[in-house]
């Protein structure tokens, strides 16, 4: 096969205009998310992460947390926390939807990776329905992996039991 | 006594102060942090790009709003993977152990949308004139991503044909070694130089098209692995004739079913051997592979087969040229199906213990005239059982027993452990 220059500029350019039409990667704002949740924006409470809580986060998370304060919102109901964990090479941010102890949904609301993107599809989401922390502060299910994305699967399963926990915490 | 009424006074104050309208000790907490949030967001506007690298992850769980839309942009990142393996050959008695790769790379995002991405890779330890190990680049290539459903790349990249190919960290498969269709029929690990356009659209189904360079067979060298030895790798490759290739995977939890397909000229006008000026010498390699896990249980098949055009002629040049002339591979075929069980969980700890059974078939252009035949040991049947043991999701001992039908010298016992981070 002998492609000329020409051929290969041709390829460019309908893939850069096929590119121009969709959407980018920030699925939705993390405000929108939570006045999506509550129907507006509430004030935002701080969960102090003791060294109680900093210990038990690390092991979920496989490493410390970052900070020493996590934001979240809630009201009687339901809790929401926005998570951040490095898949294979980025971070990805989730919107954790806790109610009763329970995951009520998860959305991905940016995803920075070039691959694994299948994450932040309702097929795989759904799976987090309903999943509560069990013994180890582990998922109370298995979840489905993705070939070929097992590390932003796992960074999933991880901020899905942080949010659990954090949220168990919050209410004590 | 002093501190004491201070001490007292400061608790009255605190209790009463929101009778009196003042703030209670969470909202003077909550009006610090935000005042904190807007301190950051000021440093991180007035901080010339350069300053403002992104850290490794969020640095402030706190204030994601205000920064929801920055999506790192001057961040760099190591990644990596490796294996260690021991072999015990069953015939010879012979044993070796082997740090087999060390692969590390580094990743770098420019901006929201333009990112490069690397692999290094040193094979068998030491990498010298007078040792076996090598050191190569595996992948260097940059991104821009207009969105998920379209990417652009260009560089040195893994073509998207396999499984292996590209996911290939010893913690995503099963066995100590690689298996033997993902090696000697698709060359893993293959990678080219090129440019080509990729995404996912829909729920879950990815499509990969491209242009890059192609192997050379001139440069052949070795006919039990199929093409493999006419592989390029970026190193000064003869890019007289290209070759396209498409890939097309649907991925949703627990399945993967696709299939890839790479074609081009490999004779590059005789640059490498000049008697193959004129000898087009087509490769056409494909696949198709499925992988399905459910309740622990995980399976999974792939079918590859490839054609070599003009393997008469090219069969005419090595003999002319080779120090040791061999049939040259005309088509080549394989195949396997897998079967693993997830057979205890606990935290971390996964045990599975699997079968795999692999059909390699290449077949050569026999020339009975110059002595050219086909290498028996080209049609092989492998058997391999074994187990991982992950004691980390990124982290795997693994063991297995390989049992070949032609080739009784590569029947062994191995050991390996494997990880990537």
């Amino acid at each position: 096969m002998n492609w000329g220059p020409h051929r290969s500029l041709a390829l460019w350019v309908l893939a850069l205009g096929a590119a121009g039409l969709v959407r980018g990667e920030v699925y939705q704002e993390p405000d929108a998310f939570v006045a999506e949740v509550f129907g507006s924006n509430p004030t935002p409470k701080v969960l102090w992460l003791t060294k109680d809580i900093q210990t038990q986060a690390a092991a979920i998370l496989g490493h410390p947390p970052a900070q020493l304060r996590q934001r979240h919102w809630s009201d009687a109901h339901k809790s929401v926390w926005i998570l951040e964990e490095i898949g294979k090479e980025e971070l990805i941010t989730a919107g954790f939807v806790i109610a009763g102890g329970r995951i009520d949904h998860v959305r991905v609301l940016v995803y920075r990776e070039t691959r694994g993107q299948e994450v932040r599809y309702p097929l795989f989401l759904k799976q987090f329905k309903e999943a509560k922390l069990a013994q180890g502060n582990r998922l109370d299910r298995e979840i489905d992996g993705i070939t070929g994305a097992t590390l932003s699967v796992g960074a999933m399963e991880r901020m899905a039991r942080l949010a659990l926990y954090l949220d168990k915490k919050s209410r004590r | 006594m002093q501190q004491s009424t201070l001490a007292l006074a400061l608790a009255a104050a605190l209790a009463n102060a929101p009778a009196f309208g003042q703030a209670t000790v969470e909202d003077k907490l909550q009006i610090l942090q935000q005042e904190i949030d807007d301190l950051k967001a000021q440093a991180r506007k007035a901080a010339p790009p350069m300053q403002q690298p992104a850290p490794p992850y969020s640095p402030d769980f706190s204030s994601l709003l205000g920064r929801s839309l920055e999506l790192g942009s001057g961040g760099t990142n190591i990644v990596g993977y490796g294996e260690v393996g021991y072999s015990k050959f069953r015939q010879s008695g012979n044993a070796t152990a082997d740090l087999r790769r060390f692969v590390f790379g580094f990743n770098h995002r420019f901006d929201e949308r333009l990112t490069f991405h690397s692999e290094i890779e040193v094979e068998h330890a030491v990498v010298s004139s007078g040792d076996n190990g090598e050191a190569e680049i595996e992948q260097a290539w940059l991104n821009y991503k207009v969105s998920d459903a379209a990417n652009v790349k260009g560089g040195l990249f893994l073509i998207p044909l396999g499984i292996l190919n590209e996911t290939h960290e010893p913690p995503t498969y099963y066995g100590v070694m690689r298996n033997q269709v993902e090696t000697r029929i698709i060359p893993t690990t293959w990678r080219e130089l090129g440019a080509g356009v990729h995404g996912i659209v829909g729920e879950g189904l990815r499509y990969e098209v491209g242009i890059t360079t192609n192997f050379d067979s001139g440069k052949l060298d070795d006919p039990s692995t199929g093409i493999r030895s006419g592989h390029q790798e970026g190193q000064l490759a003869n890019a007289r004739n290209l070759a396209a290739y498409g890939a097309l995977n649907y991925r949703r939890p627990g399945l993967l079913v696709g299939g890839g397909v790479f074609t081009g000229n490999t004779g590059q006008n005789g640059a490498t051997n000049p008697a193959l000026q004129g000898v087009s010498a087509r490769l056409m390699l494909w696949d198709v592979h499925a992988h399905y896990r459910v309740a622990g249980v995980d399976l999974q098949a792939l079918y590859a087969a490839g054609m070599l055009g003009d393997a008469d002629k090219l069969n005419a040049v090595v003999g002319a040229t080779a120090t040791t002339p061999f049939a040259v591979p005309k088509s080549m075929k394989g195949s396997y199906v897998q079967a693993a069980y997830h057979a205890y969980k606990r935290g971390n700890f996964d045990v599975a213990p699997f079968v795999r059974y692999e059909r390699i078939d290449i077949k050569q252009q026999e020339d009975l005239a110059s002595g050219l035949l086909q290498d028996p040991k080209n049609i092989e049947r492998i058997k391999t059982f074994g187990i991982n043991f992950w004691v980390h999701p990124q982290v795997v001992l693994k063991a297995d027993i390989q049992r070949n039908a032609t080739d009784k010298s590569q029947d062994r016992f191995d050991l390996g452990l494997g990880y990537m981070f």
